[in-house]
Parts: structure tokens; sequence; C-alpha cells
């Protein structure tokens, strides 16, 4: 295999792994933006409202009582632990995270089709998201200790996967400029 | 067959955006689906589950549409593209394609009629508001609701198996997945 041929597959198979977590990434982001939107300060389970446990819906859910008395209490957790400006900020972020993730899904795509200038904006949206992972883990380093629990390390293993792609696409970049 | 021919293969370009939109579509719908389950149940004062689960049947639906669309272009294409003495390799790609396709149908439709004896109506994508043909039927629910369940596990232990497939040759760099890539 020579040096072309090399920088070529490199291109390839960092282009089909950039896609597949670009892809992964929007569906989490996506996902806390949901999250942030349904789950509001002021809403039922801050107020202190008791769970309606009817016996039908347990069945129909599979769901014990209890259970069901501790979804509310779930909701109540991410609530109590979320400081004033985290759920704002959550909503910025994932809106950027799922911006991010598109344009890596466009520069996986672009890498796969051998199309050297993609690599830059590999580079560039590598490292978007990794300053947003650190930008979230940040955040959440913030909070309360139930909200850490639920973030930090997923954040981690998003910020090493991030790191990984960043560092090859440099690598990537570096053997094109010498060929 | 040589790389090359593999690559000068070419894909209709409404197929791959479809492929990606519907890829983007199925990891959001695994991705909220798990989510929403632990949110409560819901009432006159918990609708915490009003919106994600609107979400999730408005995409459910798209998700079934692009599929049909696809699987027609499919048939369409394949009509004009006859693989002459297809190996082992090409088999299980078309077994694997089929076997999908036939599981987001399912997903989709049993999702659906879930729904439709839960007694929650449906609107889509909060324009057309489809009408509610069945009666709320607690057995029926559940019975689909198992069968969305299970189809959906289904789907997505395919989807790895496609994944890693995706992978492979990604990594094989045999000029196979490019034609995914190329618009």
């Amino acid at each position: 295999m020579n040096q072309n041929d090399r920088v070529t597959t490199g291109r390839t198979w960092l282009g089909v792994i950039a896609l597949l977590f670009a892809l992964l990434l929007l569906a989490n982001q996506a996902n806390e933006l949901l999250k942030q939107i349904v789950i509001a300060p002021g809403s039922a389970a801050e107020i202190g409202t008791a769970a309606d446990c009817r016996a039908d819906e347990l069945a129909e859910e599979g769901l014990s009582l209890k259970e069901c008395q501790l979804m509310v209490s779930s909701v109540q957790i991410i609530l109590a632990s979320s400081p004033p400006w985290f759920r704002p900020f959550q909503i910025g972020l994932s809106l950027l995270g799922c911006g991010a993730a598109l344009a890596s899904m466009v520069a996986g795509f672009g890498l796969v089709n051998d199309s050297p200038r993609f690599i830059k904006l590999g580079v560039i949206s590598f490292s978007l998201l990794v300053l947003l992972d650190v930008a979230a883990f940040t955040a959440a380093l913030n909070t309360g200790p139930l909200l850490r629990a639920q973030y930090l390390w997923p954040l981690l293993l998003w910020f090493f996967i991030h790191l990984c792609l960043l560092m090859a696409a440099f690598k990537v970049m570096q053997q094109e400029s010498r060929t | 067959m040589s790389r090359e021919s593999v690559e000068q293969e070419r894909l209709p370009k409404i197929t791959v955006m479809l492929h990606w939109v519907l890829a983007s579509s199925v990891f959001f719908l695994f991705a909220s689906s798990w989510w929403m389950l632990s949110l409560p149940l819901p009432s006159a004062e918990f609708t915490y589950r009003v919106l994600p689960f609107q979400l999730h049947k408005n995409i459910g639906m798209t998700v079934l549409l692009i599929t049909v669309t696809m699987a027609a272009i499919r048939i369409a294409d394949n009509g004009n593209r006859h693989l002459n003495n297809p190996d082992r390799r090409q088999k299980l790609a078309v077994l694997d394609h089929l076997i999908m396709y036939l599981l987001i149908a399912a997903c989709c439709l049993s999702g659906y009629l879930s729904s439709s004896y839960s007694g929650w109506e449906t609107s889509f994508w909060w324009v057309l508001n489809l009408p509610a043909w069945a009666e709320e039927n607690d057995d029926l629910n559940i019975l689909f609701s198992g069968l969305h369940l299970w189809s959906c596990w289904a789907l997505l232990a395919v989807l790895t198996l496609h994944i890693g497939a995706a992978i492979y040759h990604g990594i094989a760099d045999d000029g196979l997945i490019n034609k995914m890539f190329r618009l």
C-alpha cells in the first residue's frame, strides 16, 4: 500500500466512523433538547402533585405502583438539582450540538467521497464538538450531585470519542499535506 | 466485483438523502422512546408525555412513508439493474435490506395500531388530525404495544449487523459503501 492509498483509506474509515457517531450524537442532542423543553420548572412534579397511578395504566405499562410513583420523583430530581441557568444553557448547547453533529455528518460524507477539502470541515466540526463537550461537562459539574451522576460519565465518553476523531482528522490532514 | 466498478454504481440522489434522514430518525426514535417511557404516567396534571409521544408518532409515521418510498425506488431500480450471478455477500445484503424494510414497517404499523387502540388522538405533525377509527381497547393496545416493542428490538439487532457491515466495508475501503455517500 503506497502513501496515497493509505491516506485515502484513512480518510474513508474516518468518514464512516465520524458519520456513525454524528448520527448517534444528533439523536442524543435532539433528545436532550426534548428533555429540557418537556421538564419545565413549575410543572406538576415540582409543585408536589401526587402521582396518578391507575391500576389499568400500571398493567398496560407493566409497572409496579412504586415505579409509577418514582417516575414523578425522577422529574423532581432533575428540577431540584438544576440551577436556574441550567435549562436555558442546555437548550442552547443542545441546539449547537445538533448543528455541530450535522456539520460532522457533512464532513464524514465528504471524507468517504475522497474530497480532501472536507478534512478541514472535519477538523473544525470535531474541534467544536470537543469544545461543546467541555462546556457541557463544566455546566454539569456545577449542578447538584443528582444531575452530575446522570451527565458527567456520558459526557466524558463523548469527549474522548470526539478527541479521537479530532486527532485522527489532524493525522489525515498531516498525511495529505505530505502527499 | 472490482473497487472501480462498485464505485461507479450510483444510487438515485433521493435514495441517498432518504437513507440518512431515515437513519437519523430511527436513532432519535430509539433514544427518545427509552427516555419518554420514564416520564410520569399521563393525567390531567401530568402532561409530560404529551409532546414526546406526539413527536414519536409523527416521526414514526414519517419513517413509514420514507421506508415505503425507498422500497418502491429500490424495486423500480432493481428492474433496471440485474445482478448476474450474485455472490453470497450480495444475497445477504439483499436479505438484510428486505428484513430491515419489513421490520421498520412492522415497528411503525404496530406503534400506530397500539396508539389507535389507546384512545389517544393522533395529529400528523400538528396539522392533520387523523380520524379515530378504533374504539379504545386495552387488550389490543397491549397486544400491539408488545409487537411494537419486540419488532423494534429485532430492528435494533438487524441495524447493528447493517452498521457493522458498513464499518467493515468502510475500513476495507472496497468502495462498496461509497454509493450511499454520493449525492
